[in-house]
């Protein structure tokens, strides 16, 4: 047990756990903010666990879904618009997750990488987390 | 008319080198066939970005 595998462990226990639970219950606006969360955090807790597991293939896991996570939010968004707006959710807490997150958890990792293709892989990953984050937080104040 | 399929013709060249470079950096080990087929897609791919982008952008 490394400190990578700690770090996951939390992800999934303090953050992971509780998006699932969030996107089970509740209003339809909430399910969907939980929803992007929980992606959000299953890939950070991928690439966290590729490191502590030293399994580089589980950045790809990662990249799928850093790129399918916000595509799929945007999809409910789109297709749940109406019933968002008679509940609008609060999102507050995903820019933060976004912004400090994603550059924590792929800044260490580029750091115990080195440099090379892995890190450039790295950073498209954070990239498009962050892009993805921006664009679901946006597409979710608008309604 | 003819600037429109100048443009056109530079978008996609640009997609494509963006699209090839993504792949490039993306798969573990460049094989020369990878990037022989990475670059063959990336051709393709740039045509429907592009096309996208025209789309969304409407």
């Amino acid at each position: 047990m490394n400190g990578w595998l700690a770090a996951a462990c939390a992800l999934v226990v303090g953050g992971l756990g509780p998006s699932l639970w969030g996107a089970a219950r509740g209003t339809t606006g909430r399910r969907v903010v939980a929803q992007n969360m929980a992606t959000l955090l299953l890939c950070l807790v991928l690439l966290l666990l590729a490191q502590g597991y030293g399994r580089p293939s589980y950045t790809d896991l990662a990249l799928v879904v850093c790129v399918l996570g916000p595509a799929g939010t945007l999809v409910y968004i789109r297709l749940l618009g109406e019933e968002i707006e008679k509940h609008p959710p609060g999102a507050r807490l995903l820019t933060p997750a976004v912004t400090i997150g994603a550059p924590a958890t792929v800044v260490p990792l580029c750091v115990a990488t080195g440099p090379g293709r892995a890190m450039a892989k790295l950073l498209v990953i954070g990239a498009l987390l962050v892009a993805g984050g921006l664009v679901t937080t946006r597409a979710l104040r608008r309604g | 008319m003819r600037s429109g399929a100048a443009a056109a013709a530079a978008e996609i060249l640009l997609w494509w080198a963006a699209l090839t470079a993504l792949w490039a950096v993306l798969i573990s080990a460049p094989d020369p066939l990878d990037l022989e087929i990475g670059t063959a897609a990336a051709l393709l791919t740039a045509f429907a970005a592009r096309a996208a982008r025209r789309a969304a952008a409407r």
